[in-house]
């Protein structure tokens, strides 16, 4: 044994002596036109970590957006773990989804124009996660949730809950009924959000890696995140999306006050039915761009089973986003038209009046509109096919109180 | 891209110098070995055009390697057990299911079941210690299309299900090795339908050239059908990992440059 050891040191110190030569030079921070670039360099590393899947102030599950409860910017720590979580996405049809924090889409992040970020991401693709358990139960492997941010410091009863406004959300709605699962595979995160190097940041990362990087969020709008391992039809099919809001650090071009904001992502699912109860991925169905499933937030039937509110004569925002992966969305209020939109959620592109709003792959727009009456409005991609698949979702508008 | 050329060097560093210290010293548990012979196939990474990459006739085990195998390795080589293993050959995940060094847990990972969570490292020692190796990817890769499918309708649908294999590999509830009733026309079972497997340059240098993002399938489809995109993200998961990744989905079986002897090898003590 001792020879051994022996051996063993020289090839960590062969291993240590490799590794300093991969420190590479990273460009230097600067602004221009008052945006940040030039990160630091991306580390990747295996952690012992088995605590919250998503820890965040401002993270939640879609429709809700967390408030900015600051004033300026801020620098975020936000942790979203890729879990393998078997959801409904439709009565009766389940699937092992791949997961950014336990659902499909993911956690909506919020931030501010000019917040940083600084991401922590482990790929636990191959680790039973449960996220849905009684919250006594809420440990893995008999240990404590700890969170990158101080949050952990008011969860040492274990309980998720309180790392992040998404996991209370899912633990109180638990809709796509989560169940854990395995499917170890490497995955990686691209923020559309983020200004930076892909071959850096966006790395991929194995089962049982973590990856940190930092981003600003130089530009205001509404922006998919979703994983860029190859294949990425497969990927995101799979599950690996959900957006981040990037509220304008002067607002938009507004001289009203909006009285509710909802996030809606519109996404589809290629499933076919698998050998046993359960769906899965359809190749041809992917490749061939005809989807099972097209649905609001994550599943069929959602926006109906639980309507999102609002009174006549209010301002309702809704930050859409069309995570695809391969369709278009014609984003339409059915009795309603849209007062004022921004493409992209950027305050500069605005436009009026607008009945239906295109909206491509990984494009997005924030949307106002005044609730006419009580009664029901139906939210619906207007190009039929994917309505009839499940893209359409109900906002039921109470009588006028103001 | 300094980086990632450097990775390959300690890579390749640490790997050879492994190799001349962990040379096996024993000849254990036999497997069988199946002749694969020499041909040629079109792989799709990227190749001079019009000609298929040439690969000698070799030997390599009819099935992956299961755990009483492994846990056979791990009797006569304590210094590859979960607890002795040194952390620069393996992630902490290194055989996790199992309930102590040299004791699979049958109930969840079955005698027959082909051994996994083991890092590239750990599938090297073990495959030198039969005296053998791990295949190299193009030995792997030829091999696996050998499938006798002359159809391309047969054969795309076969890629299809592959697909969806990739996108749902049930680690939990493996199955036993040689159960897929996948078998090439040389006899090689179960390269697809069980669990993905090491090859000894699973990250070719080519690797870092492929920048894996949302084009790569597109272009290394080269062969424009069913079964290169499968063989994309077969390709891409690979390269996507590190050799002291340990994961549920990937075991591995060996390579030999000489058929099996065991007759003879039973009783020597080869070196």
């Amino acid at each position: 044994m001792k020879s051994a050891i022996t051996k063993f040191t020289l090839l960590t110190a062969l291993l240590m002596f490799g590794m300093t030569s991969i420190l590479s030079a990273q460009t230097e921070e600067y602004k221009i036109d008052g945006m940040t670039f030039g990160m630091p360099e991306a580390k990747v590393y295996t952690e012992d970590y088995n605590g919250s899947p998503v820890v965040g102030e401002y993270i939640t599950q879609a429709p809700n957006l967390a408030p900015l409860d600051y004033e300026g910017n801020k620098h975020h720590e936000v942790r979203l773990d890729i879990i393998v979580q078997e959801v409904e996405v439709a009565s009766g049809v389940r699937y092992q989804a791949w997961t950014f924090g336990g659902s499909v889409p993911g956690p909506v992040i919020h931030v501010r124009e000019g917040d940083r970020i600084t991401f922590t991401m482990k790929n636990r693709s191959d680790e039973m996660v449960e996220i849905n358990e009684p919250m006594s139960q809420m440990r893995v492997n008999g240990k404590r949730a700890m969170g990158p941010s101080d949050l952990s410091a008011i969860s040492n009863d274990g309980d998720w809950t309180s790392t992040s406004p998404f996991m209370k959300q899912l633990r109180e709605n638990n809709f796509q009924k989560n169940k854990a699962g395995i499917m170890p595979m490497p995955h990686s995160m691209d923020f559309h959000a983020g200004t930076v190097a892909k071959d850096d940041k966006w790395r991929t990362v194995g089962p049982g890696e973590t990856i940190t990087f930092d981003w600003v969020a130089n530009y205001p709008g509404t922006y998919i995140y979703h994983c860029g391992t190859p294949s990425v039809l497969m990927h995101t099919a799979m599950g690996q999306h959900g957006v981040v809001v990037v509220s304008p650090k002067d607002g938009y071009t507004e001289d009203y006050e909006v009285d509710r904001e909802y996030v809606i992502v519109q996404s589809e699912y290629y499933l076919t039915k698998g050998d046993g109860d359960l769906y899965q991925f359809d190749f041809d169905a992917a490749y061939n761009n005809d989807p099972s499933h097209v649905v609001f937030n994550g599943h069929q039937t959602i926006l109906h089973d639980q309507p999102l509110k609002a009174n006549a004569g209010e301002r309702v925002r809704f930050h859409f986003s069309n995570n695809g992966p391969s369709g278009t969305s014609s984003f339409h209020v059915i009795g309603g038209i849209f007062d004022r939109v921004w493409l992209e959620g950027h305050p500069a592109n605005e436009m009026r009046g607008m009945q239906t709003v295109l909206i491509g792959a990984s494009g997005s727009a924030t949307l106002d509109m005044i609730v006419p009456e009580e009664g029901k409005y139906i939210l619906i991609d207007h190009e039929f096919v994917d309505a009839e698949k499940g893209a359409t979702g109900t906002l039921k508008a109470g009588p006028r109180k103001k | 891209m300094i980086r990632s050329q450097t990775n390959i060097f300690t890579f390749t560093i640490i790997t050879f110098v492994m190799m001349m210290l962990f040379t096996p010293e024993k000849v254990s548990s036999q497997s069988v070995r199946v002749l694969v012979p020499a041909g040629s196939f079109h792989s799709v990474l990227p190749e001079v055009e019009g000609e298929p990459i040439q690969v000698d006739s070799f030997f390599m085990d009819e099935t992956a390697v299961t755990n009483e195998q492994y846990a056979e390795f791990l009797r006569e080589n304590p210094e590859w057990r979960r607890s002795n293993i040194p952390p620069i050959f393996t992630y902490d995940g290194y055989l996790k299911t199992w309930k102590s060094d040299l004791e699979p847990d049958y109930e969840e990972v079955g005698e027959n079941r082909p051994v996994t969570r083991v890092s590239w490292y750990a599938a090297n020692a073990y495959c030198s210690e039969q005296g053998g190796r791990l295949p190299t990817l193009n030995e792997w890769e030829y091999s696996a299309q050998l499938l006798g499918i002359e159809d391309e309708a047969e054969m795309n649908r076969f890629s299809s299900k592959l697909i969806s294999w990739y996108s749902g590999i049930d680690a939990n509830n493996l199955p036993e090795v040689g159960s897929t009733g996948i078998e090439t026309t040389t006899g090689v079972k179960d390269q697809f339908g069980l669990v993905m497997e090491w090859v000894a340059d699973f990250k070719p240098i080519i690797a870092d050239e492929i920048s894996l993002d949302c084009g790569t399938v597109g272009r290394m489809q080269t062969l424009n059908s069913v079964y290169s995109y499968a063989a994309s993200i077969r390709y891409i998961t690979r390269m996507s990992f590190n050799p002291k990744i340990t994961t549920g989905m990937v075991g591995f079986r060996c390579a030999y440059d000489e058929p099996d002897r065991s007759d003879q090898t039973k009783h020597e003590v080869t070196l």
